[in-house]
This record gives C-alpha cells, sequence and structure tokens, in this order.
C-alpha cells in the first residue's frame, strides 16, 4: 500500500516537472518575417543569423526573435507580458544575450535575458536615471544606453563583469577569479 | 553578552553584504564628461550608442550639425572620422562591425534618407539605398561588417530588408 503510494507520488512528481518543462519552452511560429504587419526596431546578432526585432504580427507589438537561415520566429513568452512595455532589443554574437527595455514600476529598466539559462536579470536595478537604447557588445560584456543622469541624454556603459560567460565563438574561457 | 555578540555577527554580515553590493557587477562605467565636447559626453545630447570594444559609436549635436562620433575607450580620445560627416545632413541610427574598421548610418538630407557606409580604412563613404526611392531608417551591421540589416517603409508598414556586402 504505502509502496503503491510512493510509485504514485512519484509518477505525479514526474508529470509535474514534464509539463512544467513544456510551458517553459519557447514557442515557435512559421511564417515569412515581411508580412502585413509592422516590423521595426529590426537589429542584428553579431554573428548575423539572428534578428530581434518588435513585430505586430500576433495582433499587438511583441518582442520576437527571427532565425534567418531557419526563417522562423521565436517567440519570447517570459519577455512579453500584458503588464509592461518592452523594446528596443539589442542582442549578442549568437544571439544568447537579449537586452531591452521594459518599464514595470513606471520607470524604464534595461533587463538583460540569458537565451541559454533563461534568466533575465535586471542590469539598471537602483540606477536612478531615466535610461533608452541599450545596445549589448557582441561578447556580451558591456551594454552602452543613454542616460538622463546629466538632465540631457548623454551616453553611459554598463560592465557586467569579468566572470561572466561571453558569447563568443568557439564556447567561453576559463576565466578563473583566482589567476 | 550573548545578545551583543549576536548583534556584532548580525551587524558585520550586513557590512559585508553592503560591500559586496558596492564593488559586484554590473557596473557603471565611468566615462569623462567635457562641456566643450572634446570627449564622449558633452554638454549637447549624445545619443544612439553601440559598443565594440574598445570602441563606442554614437551621434551628437554638439557642433550644431547632428553627427556621427567614434570614441576610443582605451586612450580614452575621439576617433577622427574624416569624410564620414555630411554639412548638410542629419545623421543617426550608427552601428558599428567588431573590429571598429566599418561604420553604417542613416544620412537625411532635403527629408530624403540614405543607408551610408564607412571604411575606416580607406575614408570612403557608400551610399547603400541610393536607388530606393522608399523611406529608410534604422540600420545594423553584424560583426564581421558583411551583412546589413535596415527598415524600409514598403506596403503601409515597415519591413525589414537586407544587405549582403
Amino acid at each position: 500500500m504505502k509502496k503503491a503510494f510512493l510509485k504514485w507520488s512519484i509518477n505525479i512528481g514526474l508529470l509535474g516537472l514534464l509539463s512544467s518543462c513544456s510551458f517553459s519552452s519557447v514557442s515557435m511560429s512559421q511564417g515569412t518575417l515581411n508580412g502585413r504587419y509592422n516590423n521595426e526596431q529590426v537589429t542584428l546578432s553579431a554573428n548575423g543569423k539572428w534578428l530581434a526585432l518588435v513585430s505586430d504580427r500576433s495582433g499587438t507589438p511583441r518582442l520576437m526573435l527571427y532565425n534567418l537561415s531557419e526563417q522562423r520566429f521565436v517567440d519570447l513568452p517570459f519577455i512579453n507580458t500584458d503588464e509592461a512595455v518592452v523594446e528596443s532589443p539589442s542582442l549578442s554574437r549568437t544571439g544568447r544575450y537579449l537586452v531591452y527595455i521594459t518599464s514595470i514600476d513606471g520607470k524604464p529598466d534595461i533587463i538583460l535575458y540569458d537565451r541559454l539559462t533563461q534568466r533575465q536579470e535586471i542590469l539598471t536595478q537602483g540606477y536612478r536615471s531615466w535610461v533608452k537604447r541599450p545596445k549589448i557588445s557582441a561578447d556580451g560584456r558591456y551594454v552602452a544606453f543613454e542616460t538622463s543622469r546629466r538632465g540631457h541624454w548623454n551616453i553611459e556603459v554598463l560592465d557586467r563583469g569579468p566572470y561572466v560567460e561571453l558569447d563568443i565563438p568557439d564556447g567561453s574561457p576559463v576565466n578563473s577569479p583566482n589567476r | 553578552m550573548n545578545k551583543n555578540k549576536k548583534f556584532f555577527y548580525l551587524s558585520l554580515i550586513s557590512i559585508a553584504a553592503v560591500v559586496n553590493g558596492c564593488g559586484g557587477y554590473p557596473t557603471v562605467v565611468s566615462l569623462p564628461y567635457d562641456f566643450r565636447g572634446t570627449s564622449i559626453n558633452s554638454a549637447a545630447t549624445e545619443s544612439s550608442p553601440q559598443i565594440a570594444p574598445p570602441y563606442i559609436v554614437f551621434v551628437s549635436d554638439r557642433n550644431g550639425i547632428q553627427s556621427v562620433y567614434l570614441y576610443n575607450s582605451q586612450n580614452r580620445k575621439l576617433v577622427d572620422l574624416l569624410g564620414l560627416n555630411f554639412l548638410d545632413a542629419i545623421a543617426s541610427s550608427p552601428s558599428i562591425s567588431e573590429d571598429g574598421r566599418y561604420i553604417v548610418f542613416v544620412a537625411n538630407r532635403n527629408g530624403r534618407s540614405c543607408i551610408y557606409l564607412y571604411d575606416r580604412q580607406t575614408r570612403q563613404r557608400r551610399n547603400l539605398t541610393e536607388n530606393i526611392e522608399a523611406e529608410v531608417r534604422n540600420p545594423s551591421i553584424n560583426a564581421d561588417g558583411n551583412r546589413i540589416v535596415y527598415e524600409i517603409a514598403r506596403n503601409g508598414h515597415w519591413e525589414v530588408a537586407f544587405i549582403d556586402l
């Protein structure tokens, strides 16, 4: 009796895991790049294989990725929510890192989305000025953006640090903090 | 006594957290500011930056004409872009290849926008959309400098277009 219960609970647990996995997967959609809708704020990944853009193809503007070699759209359900406008996308070399602007509490923040770990990070946490148009470097370490810090638009650069996994062609070099 | 000790450790931990938070990443890189406009930031407007270390390309209206500028963060100096900017056109949306050799940008003269490619080695600029009547904007170049994507006003909306060099 106890064994059967254990079996069932394990099964249900596994099912839960499975369903959560399928929920988190990125939904893909076929389709030509240009159609009867606006494609704006288009930007190229550094390797030239991915596009990030804001497209109206699903009725409302959504931040989307487009794989140029496979000619398909990749939707980003975590990023496009009903609560905030997302805009100004920028991609690193292979499209691993995506930075964009969103206004969660009414103030724009620069968000970094790591497509490998599917994690989002607010890069401007505690940054007190208005920000615009972030652009990430090809290796994904630096983000340049516009700031209102001096009462007019100037340029600022964020450094993500020497220990981030760089988006470089043949994997990341080992960069130990002890060296 | 015990309570004191507890408080001591608690404050130690909170101090460590604060120190860690200050020295942590991401951090803002300090860029020079000069109101006369000899450096990256000035009293005028600087916008549309793109970074390809050590270079930062951007536009500024510091000299009365909105032009493209290039900053080298290694020697902390502006790089001369001879032959890139116009005297009678608004430059915008610059994008740079990873080695800093190619800069693509939009120049608008008398209401007509064209996408130009500037080669820092030859100091030549080339009009890439001379034969396109439609409005173009927002070019973006890849790291190798051989593919450009931009937006074009066609069929009543903004479409994506490519130039492979």
